[in-house]
């Protein structure tokens, strides 16, 4: 039996380190929600966004405020360019789906060889050391890292709803992620809302990059894995629910820590890749709790209304 | 010239990649991007069985044609209920799933791979042998393909591409279809996995990565999806010229990322000025009509 202090740590540290796993999500989740598309390219905004930081700390060693707006800038500014020299490219041509996702891959790999290139493979820190203070609150140790990472995590979740809800901006975003024609019809522009997101995305990225940079090693290659994680928390959310996605993050990290007590570490990766080949499969529009509960009445109600999952992909 | 032949051999296993996905992408329009993890299933299924049970090469690349067969009917079964974008991600979930399984076993040689796959053909012939094999085995799978895709099978499997709920209204069964044609090409793949294993003599989970399904994606597309000879153009152009500056003699470290940058950068150049492929202006039409497809099906279902 796991000693109930034990779990409690995992509990803590789990929800801790989803913060970095929240904020790619939300970049991921509201980028397919605004524009439709999977960006891939974002694994490579995430490399560019932790070296701009890196080399302003440890190369020109400026202050950490500097270093963030450096990562931020050039995170959003790769987002943009990205955007207005290659998304919108690929939609004026009206190509197809497999064009957007080579588009955004490739895109990826070349940042992340360029990237490879100028900083090697050796795994960087934004600080020389990673040790945190600790504090021990009721026999659980808390690192200073984990409540940084928390507010962070929950202040910029708290600022992009209230900008979602509050602002014309945002809810232009919203109206364009509805329809974007319509939305257009009403004078509102879609490629303007595009890039508003491609910056918002960057700044989440920036925000995530920090934290990882900050916790432990960063590769040039480390940001894949991390925009699959985002990818099945967006899916799990459902799509077009950023802020469900952000609750899967959070949960899909709680599942990743607390499988430590059942199978090797080595095996977490495989665990994850589960989840996103179940998820895709079995919940192409994520898990709807509601609709799982009310499933039997509905399913006697109206079962010509129930469609298949490749029914459902289309069309959403 | 050894090194020459072994780039030429090279190209020879990406034809018959490239091709092999063309028939499941091209022409069965299924988007998926796992085709690199049943290379790995044969080149990993042909290694084992030659360590361990000292059987012949052929044997071996069957076994492995074999084990990558099964594995596409088990990816497609599960995965083929989701379509488009899904069944790309969904793809890409079960191949680093499976690489992850790899990469976890002893019996796979964990991350390090495996070496030391017995060598079948020796003395200063057996690049040469294996270019003859290897060369042939990829005009033989182009014909092969192109038998398929040109005779009465082919128009049903384009048929059930371009318009499925058409071709179920016609009592034909699109699932079957799917089924078969992932078979076929990805049991091919095995194949080229197995040929791979034997000539290298040493496989790594490494070389199957995501960086490996953008590549033969892109050797397909650039190529001229669709078409019979484009992806073999593609695994041309895309393996010969990034190879072109290991005459440079840069360190290592500098090389792979060189390398990669000459690739990813040769494939958005194409990407954004050959959008049709380098064979027949067909695929763009094609995508961008299949687009309109899907635009009135979605509108449909809304």
């Amino acid at each position: 039996m796991t000693d109930p202090l034990v779990l409690l740590q995992i509990l803590w540290t789990g929800a801790a380190t989803s913060s970095i796993f929240v904020l790619l999500t939300i970049a991921f989740s509201l980028t397919h929600k605004v524009t439709g598309l999977w960006n891939f390219a974002q694994a490579g905004f995430m490399g560019i966004a932790f070296y701009a930081m890196f080399f302003v700390l440890s190369e020109l060693q400026l202050p950490l405020i500097v270093a963030l707006a450096a990562g931020a800038a050039s995170a959003a500014l790769a987002s943009v360019l990205t955007e207005i020299f290659g998304l919108d490219v690929l939609r004026a041509r009206k190509s197809g789906s497999l064009m957007f996702f080579i588009f955004t891959l490739i895109l990826a790999q070349l940042i992340i060889y360029v990237l490879t290139l100028l900083f090697g493979t050796e795994p960087r820190t934004l600080y020389k050391s990673i040790m945190w203070p600790v504090r021990i609150v009721g026999s659980i140790a808390i690192s200073n890292w984990d409540l940084q990472a928390v507010a962070i995590a929950i202040a910029m979740v708290t600022l992009l709803f209230l900008f979602l809800k509050t602002t014309r901006e945002g809810q232009f975003l919203v109206a364009v992620s509805d329809n974007a024609k319509l939305a257009e019809l009403y004078g509102i522009s879609a490629k303007r809302a595009y890039r508003v997101t491609a910056v918002i995305a960057g700044l989440f990225i920036c925000a995530a990059m920090y934290l990882a940079g900050t916790r432990g090693g960063v590769t040039p290659n480390s940001s894949f894995e991390l925009v699959l994680a985002a990818t099945i928390a967006t899916l799990l959310g459902g799509m077009g629910r950023v802020f469900i996605g952000a609750l899967a993050a959070v949960m899909l990290a709680l599942i990743q820590s607390f499988s430590v007590l059942v199978i090797s570490s080595r095996w977490q990766n495989l665990l994850l890749y589960g989840f996103l080949f179940v998820a895709i499969t079995l919940f192409p529009r994520g898990i709807n709790f509601r609709r799982l509960k009310s499933k039997p009445k509905a399913a006697a109600s109206a079962p010509a209304t129930v469609g298949k999952p490749a029914d459902v992909a289309q069309s959403t | 010239m050894e090194y020459i032949l072994t780039i030429m051999v090279l190209i020879a296993i990406f034809v018959i990649l490239s091709s092999s996905y063309n028939l499941v992408i091209g022409y069965g329009g299924l988007a998926t991007v796992a085709h690199p993890i049943f290379y790995a299933l044969g080149a990993y299924t042909s290694a084992l069985f030659a360590i361990h049970f000292g059987l012949p090469a052929v044997v071996c690349v069957l076994a492995g044609a074999m084990v990558a067969v099964a594995a596409s009917i088990l990816l497609a079964l599960s995965a083929l209920r989701v379509s488009g974008d899904y069944l790309l991600i969904a793809s890409l979930g079960f191949q680093l799933g499976l690489l992850q399984v790899i990469k976890n076993f002893e019996f796979t040689g964990g991350p390090g791979g495996i070496s030391a796959i017995p060598n079948t053909i020796t003395g200063p012939w057996r690049t040469p042998a294996y270019l003859l094999i290897c060369g042939g085995i990829a005009v033989l799978t182009v014909w092969l393909i192109a038998r398929i895709v040109h005779g009465p099978y082919g128009r049903a499997i384009k048929a059930m591409r371009d318009e499925e709920l058409a071709f179920s209204a016609l009592g034909r069964n699109p699932i079957t279809i799917k089924v078969v044609v992932f078979a076929i090409g990805c049991g091919i793949a095995g194949i080229a996995g197995g040929l791979y294993a034997f000539y290298f003599q040493y496989v790594s989970p490494d070389q199957f990565e995501v960086l490996q399904s953008a590549a033969m994606l892109t050797m397909v597309v650039l190529g001229g999806m669709g078409t019979t000879l484009g992806p073999a153009v593609g695994a041309v152009v895309l393996i010969a010229i990034p190879q072109a500056i290991t005459f440079l003699n840069l360190p290592p470290a500098v090389m792979a990322p060189v390398q990669g940058i000459i690739f990813t950068s040769l494939v958005l150049l194409f990407l954004f000025l050959r959008p049709s492929g380098l064979v027949g202006p067909l695929s763009r039409n094609r995508m961008a009509g299949r687009t309109a497809l899907q635009e009135q099906s979605e509108g449909a279902a809304e």
